[in-house]
């Protein structure tokens, strides 16, 4: 445990807390963290505990928060009914899609926009620019663009093609792609260009290896995003046998047919992917937050 | 003579260079761009001038001027869907952010636990913006079998049906978005936070300064700027939302949580009024410019 004479943080100071009225404000302080960390934590633990409760339980007087017992069994029992698992393989294929369009798409935009500026880029830059806090008009258009697809007129709707080619236009990603190939000393292209790579080569062979570390930023923010991604694949993955998680997720609390704990179960199922990758990286999420920062 | 023909040699050689450059540069260009127009840029076009056109099927077929936007306006349900994107906004700016605000400077003040905090803080932001709908859907059900009733038994409430409440409905749609972002602003004030020397503080406090009269005149100036941004950027989120009233309510009690986007989804997919969607997403679309644009003349005077 650490003393206070290590605080060198913060408007309270280690001499300050000699005395007794800072020590109860220190302390109070941390009382009201507990209870705001209880706040945000308690519905996950309550809705994952209530799907382990029996019907019965659900709709006992006095109502009961913890289930009698907490029987595993149940899981596959309930994901078969509804076809669970095949959503979660639908959401893995979506989610590795739009990672790939993502990094590759964006990526290559964002390098050319910082590294090789060929003329007209800086008209390129302005419109991703403003492109990025403005969302579209409505979804119409779009909606209409996928189902008639222009030049090649064919539907798209009903396959994952969409939701990958989305993914592959982040404006948000290309600028922070860009900011940090800014990074990059022009003089390691020089040299490679002086050796006749050519500008896909450089990209693959220089800069990639050189970009790990906001490549393992935008893929963590890739892969969360497109797991909770609901709209556009509700639109156009809807009842079909594509349907990923979420949209899976909105169907059953719409159903008749599934039980209200049943319910909770299949909810709590949803979240353990994305949780799983927060506990793994929680660091490099908090630090990403930090580096796309507020200015983007 | 000689320096002249190799300078132009030189220039020549430069100016090939140059223009592979352009070549390899907008060769490589083309895949991302093309999809930029055909995802971003183009829907937008389209969507602006098919506004003023009536559309049989998903074409255009006669100019119909500014009847669509009259349609629009006129719609009886409007005005209250209007009234309820702005509650929406006021709603999340009076709990959306104090709170994030105040419990980062707590959070700052801490040696114990302060990793153990950011860590559970930022556990909602990750859980699906569909399942926390559902979770708090949950939470707000009616009956004994919703947490905040089961809760409030404990108390000698009687069970409340909080989703039916229409004066309830968007402050409790607000907490559960609230509870969803909460984490990463805090994440964000508190970056901003420990950018500030801390020489300032101790300045302020040997001059005799309080606690809270370091929090106005030494923390705020500092942060001003940042809780501005994240203040633009939340309105303009909130200002469109459509996926939490239209998971939790369907924008009921009787239209009382119906929004602009889920009037803008609902034109679209529920009643197939494409034109009167389009011509609505054109008048938000306007708000959002402004809005947009003062976010990024608030950014600009903050970074000079």
């Amino acid at each position: 445990m650490k003393g206070f004479n290590d605080k060198t943080t913060g408007l309270i100071n280690f001499s300050d807390l000699k005395h007794l009225r800072f020590k109860i404000l220190y302390w109070s302080i941390f009382a009201v963290l507990v209870i705001i960390t209880a706040v945000e934590v308690v519905p996950i633990i309550w809705i994952a505990l209530s799907g382990f409760k029996t019907t019965a339980e659900m709709f006992s007087t006095p109502p009961t928060l913890l289930p009698k017992s907490i029987d595993f069994s149940i899981i596959p029992k309930v994901c078969s009914k509804v076809n669970f698992v095949n959503a979660f393989i639908n959401s893995g294929i979506i989610i590795v899609g739009c990672w790939a369009f993502d990094i590759f798409m964006n990526g290559i935009l964002g390098y050319v926009l910082s590294r090789i500026k060929p003329c007209g880029s800086k008209i390129v830059s302005t419109l991703i620019f403003w492109s990025m806090l403005l969302p579209g008009v409505s979804m119409v258009p779009l909606f209409i663009t996928f189902v008639d697809v222009p030049f090649l007129h064919i539907n798209m709707t009903g396959s994952f093609l969409p939701i990958w080619m989305m993914a592959g236009c982040n404006a948000f990603n290309v600028l922070l792609f860009r900011n940090f190939f800014n990074g990059i000393p022009m003089s390691y292209l020089e040299a490679a260009r002086m050796d006749g790579c050519s500008e896909i080569v450089i990209f693959l062979r220089i800069i990639i290896p050189l970009s790990k570390p906001i490549i393992a930023v935008v893929s963590i923010f890739s892969v969360t995003g497109s797991w909770a991604n609901f709209l556009w694949p509700y639109l156009l993955l809807g009842s079909t046998n594509f349907e990923p998680v979420a949209v899976k997720l909105y169907q059953i609390s719409v159903d008749a047919n599934i039980q209200e704990n049943e319910f909770m179960l299949l909810t709590m199922l949803s979240i353990i992917p994305p949780g799983i990758m927060y506990c793994f990286f929680s660091k490099n999420i908090m630090g990403g937050l930090n580096m796309s920062g507020i200015k983007g | 003579m000689n320096s002249l023909q190799t300078d132009r040699k030189t220039v020549i050689k430069k100016a090939r260079i140059q223009a592979k450059r352009n070549l390899s540069g907008w060769i490589l260009m083309f895949v991302p761009l093309l999809l930029f127009i055909m995802i971003v840029w183009r829907p937008l076009l389209m969507g602006i001038s098919y506004s003023f056109f009536k559309l049989k099927g998903f074409t255009p077929t006669e100019f119909v001027g500014l009847q669509n936007f009259i349609d629009v306006i006129t719609d009886t349900d409007f005005p209250q869907t209007l009234m309820n994107t702005v509650k929406y906004v006021v709603w999340s700016l009076v709990i959306g952010m104090p709170l994030p605000f105040l419990v980062a400077v707590m959070l700052n003040e801490m040696i114990h636990g302060k990793n153990f905090f950011r860590f559970t803080m930022y556990i909602p932001v990750i859980v699906p913006i569909i399942a926390t709908s559902l979770i708090w859907k949950e939470i707000y059900l009616g009956g004994s079998g919703g947490l905040l009733n089961i809760a409030l038994s404990y108390f000698g409430i009687t069970p409340v049906d909080w989703l039916s409440n229409k004066n309830l409905v968007i402050p409790l749609i607000i907490v559960s978005m609230t509870w969803h972002g909460f984490g990463g602003t805090v994440i964000m004030y508190l970056a901003t936070m420990q950018s500030i020397n801390q020489e300032l503080y101790e300045a302020a406090r040997l001059d005799g300064a309080g606690l809270l009269t370091c929090v106005r005149h030494v923390m705020m100036p500092h942060m001003g700027g940042t809780v501005l941004l994240l203040a633009i950027k939340q309105i303009i989120s909130v200002f469109s939302v459509t996926e939490q009233p239209l998971v939790m309510t369907g924008g009921g009690p009787n239209g009382a949580s119906m929004s602009l986007g889920l009037t803008n989804y609902f034109y679209a997919f529920k009643y197939g009024q494409f034109e009167k969607s389009m011509a609505l997403g054109v008048i938000s679309f306007m708000f959002m410019l402004i809005l947009t644009f003062i976010y990024f003349q608030v950014d600009k005077k903050l970074s000079d």
